[in-house]
């Protein structure tokens, strides 16, 4: 987030797209209500009738995935309009021509035709937005979890930049992060391409630096990003795997494949609190404590550094995962130091990384510390780019609409999307030992307009047979008028009818995220 | 601007209220239905001060403070006031043998103020007419009718806060209650369980089932929950080394301003799990056997240099976790480029 959690109560406008936040992100949706209630005016465009719609001034129940059709001409009628922040794009950024240019064709009744948005909503929104100064952007998977999810994101940019919403309180652009520590996960540096601290593996001095501070040779090649080593395994070129506190085979898309590349590796570590799916491939299953059993720090979605604190013992012979990871590196031959506490290892990722050199454990109060933190008295960064975009000049990023990778055809006409409720988390390897979850949504569903139902003679509450290209599963369909007709969703949460059996695993051009949000299937009577 | 409290002459802000000043300038004014996240709405009447010019007392919560107004905080009027309310709360409250409000587990405010500022006549103990939904199943959430003060708070942030207005003040008279739409269980509610009704209630009439009867801890952890990308800190509550409650520390102090959700308060039944995992396994003729850490170790470290010394250090991956410490993830990817030399190092949540 280029802003912070605390001043969306603050904003005049809230733009969300391709975010459930309500469900995904409840407390950050109080901050938005709280918003609503003071006035602000509250734009959803999302395929379905989410509950923040019952409380915005415009939903935009746009097809899935046709998001850059409606973004365009979004730019469309701010430039025809000329509701551009000229003195923002003269100062602050570069190549807008290339969008302007790339937009000219993007008409409201053109994206209509496309994502089924009426024209004039479009240009009313496209008008709020503009000339609306703390107008927020707050988007989440919806917007990544498609094969155009960087040009989706180049393209809120670009609506950002053109009407000058960075370095605004309660404006900016803010992917909300799905996970607890996504962000710090990302700090840390584990990501094939950084080092902590977002320093490239592929620069010669950021390796140097770390060469000399970790006293090893590094690789100067850049490794494989998470969706091309699934892959990799079942092409043999990754044969053998640490997983460290993901169930790996119920999360990543298009299950089977993933089943017949654990097959073909040769050596599979796993380190969970739980038991998991991908332990069935498993040759050493390692025991770790959860995040009430141990010392650390999660960065949250607002770059705000917060301390973990031990409450309770391990069960039995768990440990730590930082423990466990420091027994094992030594096992392997490397001399990694003997840290007595994890603030010692933050303190080593600190010193080797300028954006939280200023942070550590003992500085950590209770409303955290946002990074960019550079020094021991900084006091923390709560708006981002205040004064003008943190790299000198932002550059305007031109995108055109394209489909998405798998569309409905006549054998598997539904457009299924895929998602996580308010009741349950991902793997739900947590949630599904909660009594409250169970007893809310004990097992999987798809929702589906009723239009579709009766097309295929199914009511609500009736067990059917969901179909992708991929694989088959069971669920109960719930009737909703959320949906859109033609489109169904399905939660992620459920292991024993594994909604990623359908899912495809084609991925971003750029960043290979798969497209979780879109793939073609049909329902049939179980 | 200045407003006049008990003879002292206060700076304050339009739009202030006269509790909002007393309390800035350390004076000590007690509340039932006052909640920061909440609009006032005076419902209470403990915060009753004179207001010079105004024949009754007036609530401070809902009174604004104006440029000369002259506020009398304490005094014989507003203690015999409190006294009187207090003894009318208490007829209509369980109370214990001593005759005072009783303690569940968790706090309770109108005791305290009882102990603070005594009570007037001794009145008759009323018989209880308020409702409870005794077929409520939800899981979550604990409704005693004995200890509820009717002042609202909960049916008010589950209005203003949550904005779902799964429960509201239903029937009339003695017999109000705070109830659903027909009084269904909360399961079949627009509820969604945060518990923000348990947060804001200040006598202890809503609890959490899970822990009804265990006292909270006298000295919680502070943490931050381990479910989504907003950081909610998160108060844990210990008891006999077992996690027995999460609560949020108090609003205005964290990022999630007094709040939780569902899972932030209520999903942590997996940590005590018995199927938590509590022993390293080796898989041995197809089968994963319980072993010693040095062994799994060993196994884990041969089996992997293994692959590289036949493969190379590019034919290992390393999965990190969003859901593991900063540090836990540092040390993965130290773990990946120093100790193997491969960049083949990354998160779960790569979106």
């Amino acid at each position: 987030m280029t802003n912070s959690i605390p001043e969306i109560r603050d904003a005049d406008m809230l733009f969300v797209i391709g975010s459930n936040t309500s469900e995904a992100h409840p407390i950050i949706a109080m901050e938005m209500k709280r918003a609503v209630r003071r006035g602000a005016k509250l734009v959803v465009a999302d395929p379905r009738a989410i509950w923040l719609t019952k409380i915005a001034d415009h939903h935009l129940q746009l097809k899935p995935g046709t998001d850059v059709a409606l973004l365009t001409a979004m730019a469309h009628v701010i430039i025809g309009e000329d509701l551009v922040d000229r003195e923002f794009v003269t100062k602050h950024t570069e190549n807008f021509e290339a969008v302007r240019d790339a937009v000219r064709d993007a008409t409201p009744e053109w994206a209509e035709s496309i994502t089924g948005v009426p024209a004039d909503d479009i240009r009313a929104v496209a008008r709020l937005y503009a000339t609306t100064k703390k107008a927020g952007i707050y988007y989440t998977l919806g917007i990544t979890e498609h094969t155009h999810g960087t040009d989706n994101v180049y393209c809120l940019a670009n609506l950002v930049l053109m009407t000058g919403h960075l370095g605004v309180r309660s404006a900016g652009m803010n992917p909300l992060r799905g996970q607890n520590n996504v962000q710090g996960a990302n700090d840390a540096g584990a990501s094939p391409v950084f080092y902590p601290g977002y320093q490239r593996v592929s620069d010669p001095a950021a390796r140097a630096r770390f060469e000399a501070a970790w006293g090893a040779p590094l690789s100067p090649d850049e490794g494989m990003n998470l969706n091309v080593m699934m892959k990799a395994m079942g092409q043999g070129k990754i044969r053998g795997l640490y997983v460290m506190g993901e169930d790996i085979l119920l999360s990543e898309p298009n299950t089977s494949k993933m089943e017949e590349g654990l097959n073909k590796v040769e050596f599979v570590v796993v380190q969970d609190i739980l038991p998991t799916e991908t332990m069935r491939f498993a040759d050493v299953v390692l025991p770790a404590a959860c995040f009430v059993e141990k010392d650390g720090v999660f960065t949250n979605s607002d770059r705000r550094v917060q301390r973990v604190r031990k409450a309770v013992e391990p069960p039995g012979e768990a440990k730590a995962d930082w423990e466990i990871l420091c027994d094992l590196a030594r096992a392997v031959g490397y001399p990694m130091p003997h840290y007595t506490a994890p603030r010692e290892v933050y303190a080593e990722m600190a010193a080797l990384s300028d954006k939280f050199a200023g942070i550590t454990h003992e500085r950590i109060g209770a409303m955290g510390l946002q990074w960019p933190c550079p020094t021991p008295d900084h006091p923390g960064t709560v708006t981002l780019h205040e004064d003008g975009p943190l790299k000198g000049k932002a550059t305007f990023m031109p995108a055109f609409y394209r489909p998405s990778e798998e569309l409905p055809d006549d054998a598997y006409p539904l457009v299924l999307s895929t998602g996580r409720t308010l009741y349950h988390y991902n793997a739900a390897t947590q949630t599904l030992r909660a009594k409250g979850a169970l007893a809310k949504q004990p097992e999987n569903f798809v929702e589906m307009h009723r239009y579709d139902a009766r097309k295929r003679g199914l009511h609500d509450g009736q067990r059917v047979r969901v179909a992708s290209r991929r694989g088959e599963i069971e669920a109960v369909v719930a009737v909703s008028p959320r949906m859109r007709p033609g489109c169904v969703w399905m939660p992620l949460h459920f292991p024993d009818q594994l909604t990623n059996r359908l899912t495809n695993d084609a991925g971003d051009v750029v960043t290979s995220t798969a497209e979780y949000k879109v793939c073609a299937v049909e329902v049939r009577a179980g | 601007m200045k407003v006049i409290i008990d003879g002292e002459a206060v700076d304050f802000e339009l739009g202030e209220t006269v509790l909002e000043v007393a309390q800035r300038v350390g004076r000590s004014i007690p509340t039932l239905c006052h909640e920061k996240r909440l609009d006032p709405v005076g419902a209470c009447r403990m915060c009753l001060v004179e207001v010079q010019g105004q024949r009754r007392l007036q609530p401070s919560c809902t009174w604004k403070a104006t440029e000369g107004a002259v506020i009398t905080t304490q005094s014989q009027r507003i203690d015999t006031h409190r006294q009187v309310l207090l003894s009318m709360y208490v007829a209509d409250h369980a109370v214990d043998d001593q005759g005072l409000p009783k303690q569940r587990g968790v706090g309770n405010q109108l005791r305290d103020q009882v102990l603070e500022y005594g009570t007037g006549p001794q009145l008759p103990q009323l018989p209880l007419r308020r409702a409870v939904r005794e077929h409520d199943a939800n899981p979550y959430i604990h409704f005693d009718a004995e200890a509820c003060v009717l002042c609202a708070a909960c049916v008010r942030y589950c209005d203003e806060v949550e904005a779902v207005n799964a429960i509201a003040l239903v029937e009339r008279g003695g017999r109000t209650t705070i109830g659903t739409a027909d009084q269904q269980g909360l399961l079949d509610s627009s509820c969604e369980l945060c518990g923000g009704c348990i947060a804001v209630c200040p006598t202890g009439a809503m609890t959490e089932r899970p822990s009804l009867g265990i006292p909270p801890a006298p000295e919680p952890i502070r943490s931050t929950c381990n479910f989504c990308g907003v950081g909610c800190q998160v108060d844990l509550h210990v008891t006999d080394g077992r996690l027995t409650r999460v609560t949020s520390p108090p609003p205005g102090t964290t990022v999630n301003d007094g709040n939780l959700c569902v899972k932030g308060r209520f999903a942590s039944e997996f940590v005590h799990h018995p199927d938590r995992l509590q022993t390293p396994m080796v898989r041995r003729n197809g089968v994963l056997e319980p072993t010693t850490w040095e062994d799994a170790l060993q196994t884990a470290a041969k089996g992997l240099l293994g692959v590289k010394r036949r493969h190379g250090a590019d034919a290992l991956g390393f999965v990190s976790s969003s859901r593991c410490t900063g540090e836990e993830n540092y040390l993965m990817q130290k773990l990946a480029r120093a100790a193997f030399g491969t960049n083949n190092c990354h998160q779960c949540a790569a979106t």
